[in-house]
């Protein structure tokens, strides 16, 4: 019991990790009805590219922004040259599927041979000397970068959904997209936005996440995998469906790790998916009205 | 021959089978006496990876392209069928020839279990779960005591046959004779009522559900049956070999194998086999899935995917149509416009 607090302190930082998947997910699976695998690519991307500029000798911010602003481009020229034709054409979802496979595989075995199969380490925002809190507690620094990081991300993409017009119109097109096209929505434009703000979440998780555990051409395989187990256990509605399903997997996990052991940490997350898909499929705060 | 054209793609409708068969027969023939002919080198072990692998996109193409589930689970029965074998046989001594029935069982019994939850799901939901049981699958096999750890089983003792081991030619034709079986397999499963119910389910489950189709029961039992082929392709693979170890889990495999049967096209058997050996006989094999190769058969994937989105399967049915059609004007095989 005198864990208990390390372990909400780490299970919550591990929680918004995949909180911040899950929403990348989320943004675009509820604009465009893609559920777009590469994600935790482009988390990979972004926090590869960033060693590589830090190595060049760039300040870290300036680091931050260039190597999320080239992760969304990569990422928006897979939209135009793969995703784009095939909606054009109406394309199956099996080959759909399989295209964002192709871009996954594309991506991460290119960084692999560019750049090697290492992990290498990466240096987070601050000294990483753990602040103690109480007898039993400590938490990094870059642990308070990842909430505040969060909470911030998780705000902006609020205001812009509830308080702009842009970003209205992607709920609208979320829950009737023909209904949208009449009102005049342009459904390409939604569709290249929601691509581009979700690489852009997935990139800036890549500073959050490589600086605590590694950069390497395969870091974003597992993530990837949890933050849609996230998604599906939160609820596609909302974007606090993917806060709530990260966290609650991220508890888990960590709790699963203190009490039980390793292995069973990893296995926790299938086990939770498997329940919530027998008997709550719809997830913890529901599923999307209309689609 | 007949095409229907369907929502899910053109399928093909045997109407004159026999010289098909004649076709086939010939090919196997032909396949057998290869190495026999050309001698023991290095490119029959090319070639057995070949034979190996074979089955096991046949049947992933047939449950992606027949029955409509996208499951990138498969690579994770494959890996059962290989351990169980060699679990048995090296850990408890039993007679390899009986550790077939139990991997393609174990296989099955797996796939079934999951299939009850999963299959509910449709399109992506459906590939992510089957994606997060294979990550699951191989975290559980790389910790595991009884499979070895990180580093699996080696020292599988080889199958025999009259006191001499099996390898080599010995091999390939018993590779071969598997291959032959998982063809006449999916041959009978196309052109039955099953395969009909199933691609009835893919295409449009409330009518087929209407028509009196179990389309949960066709599914589970579809996907259950590929995955048993799965393990039979592990099971190849585990006496072949001789060792296993936690990389058969690995997604690589799954995406390779995937784009192969997509290259090849969905739901043919000709296509898939043609996409399966290019893809596998492209650079020199040594494992399963290099670097290399996969980011090839990506970007390949991609490429097919703009421009022949139904494959090399797709093509051939578009040539052999517009042979049809130019012989004798038949209306019945006339061409339709290619997606």
């Amino acid at each position: 019991m005198e864990f208990l607090p390390q372990i909400m302190i780490s299970g919550a930082q591990v929680g918004c990790i995949y909180a911040m998947m899950a929403l990348s997910y989320f943004i675009i699976l509820s604009a465009t009805g893609i559920l777009n695998f590469a994600q935790g690519e482009w988390m990979m991307l972004s926090a590869v590219l960033g060693v590589v500029l830090l190595a060049l000798g760039l300040p870290y911010p300036i680091a931050i922004l260039v190597s999320v602003a080239a992760t969304v481009a990569v990422c928006q020229f897979f939209e135009w040259s793969v995703i784009r034709p095939l909606q054009r054409r109406n394309a199956d979802m099996t080959i759909l599927v399989v295209a964002l496979l192709g871009i996954l595989v594309v991506v991460r075995y290119s960084v692999g041979l560019t750049f090697g199969r290492e992990d290498v380490p990466i240096p987070g925002a601050f000294e990483p000397t753990p602040i103690i809190l109480g007898s039993s507690a400590f938490i990094q620094p870059q642990t308070l970068v990842i909430y505040v990081a969060t909470a911030l991300t998780f705000g902006a993409l609020w205001l812009f959904l509830q308080r702009t017009w842009f970003g209205r119109s992607f709920r609208i097109a979320a829950i009737d997209p023909i209904g949208a096209q009449v009102v005049g929505v342009n459904l390409a434009r939604i569709r290249f936005s929601s691509f581009a703000i979700g690489a852009a979440i997935a990139a800036i998780l890549g500073w959050l996440y490589a600086p605590l555990y590694a950069a390497g051409y395969g870091i974003g395989a597992a993530p990837g995998v949890k933050g849609f187990i996230a998604l599906l256990v939160g609820g596609v509605g909302s974007p606090w469906g993917s806060l709530a399903g990260g966290m609650l997997l991220g508890l888990f996990e960590v709790a699963t790790a203190y009490y039980v052991g390793s292995l069973w940490s990893e296995g926790i997350g299938f086990a939770l998916l498997m329940v919530f898909l027998i008997f709550w499929p719809s997830g913890l705060l529901g599923g999307m009205r209309g689609r | 021959m007949s095409t229907l054209q369907t929502r899910s793609g053109r399928k093909t409708v045997e109407a004159a089978p026999s010289r098909r068969l004649m076709i086939w027969t010939a090919v196997f023939v032909v396949a057998a006496m290869l190495p026999i002919v050309a001698g023991p080198s290095y490119y029959v072990t090319v070639l057995i990876n070949l034979l190996i692998r074979l089955p096991f996109t046949l049947s992933l193409s047939y449950v992606i392209g027949r029955l409509g589930l996208f499951t990138m689970a498969h690579s994770a029965f494959l890996g059962i069928g290989a351990y169980v074998a060699a679990i048995l046989a090296q850990r408890y001594g039993v007679n390899p020839w009986l550790t077939l029935p139990a991997s393609v069982a174990a296989s099955a019994a797996v796939a079934a279990f999951i299939g009850f939850a999963v299959l509910r799901l449709k399109g992506l939901f459906l590939a992510v779960s089957t994606l997060a049981f294979a990550l699951f699958i191989e975290v559980l096999v790389r910790q595991s005591e009884i499979t070895g750890g990180a580093y699996g089983i080696t020292d599988i003792p080889p199958l025999t046959i009259a006191g001499t081991p099996i390898r080599g030619i010995l091999f390939y034709e018993l590779a071969l004779a598997a291959l032959a079986l998982t063809v006449i397999l999916f041959w009978n499963i196309k052109n039955s009522p099953f395969g009909r119910a199933g691609t009835a389910a893919q295409d449009n489950e409330h009518a087929a559900a209407a028509a009196g189709i179990n389309v949960a029961r066709v599914r589970i039992a579809g996907f259950t049956l590929s995955a048993a082929v799965a393990g039979l392709s592990g099971w190849l693979y585990a006496f072949y070999h001789l060792t296993v170890n936690p990389f058969l889990f690995s997604l690589d495999l799954t995406f390779v194998a995937l784009f192969m049967v997509l290259i090849g096209g969905l739901g043919s058997m000709v296509g898939v086999a043609i996409g399966t050996t290019l893809l596998s006989l492209g650079p020199e094999l040594i494992g399963f899935a290099t670097t290399q190769q996969v980011l090839a058969s990506g970007v390949l994937v991609l490429i097919v995917v703009l421009l022949a989105p139904r494959g090399i399967g797709g093509l051939i049915n578009e040539f052999n149509s517009r042979k049809a059609w130019r012989k004798d004007g038949d209306v019945r095989s006339s061409v339709t416009p290619a997606a």
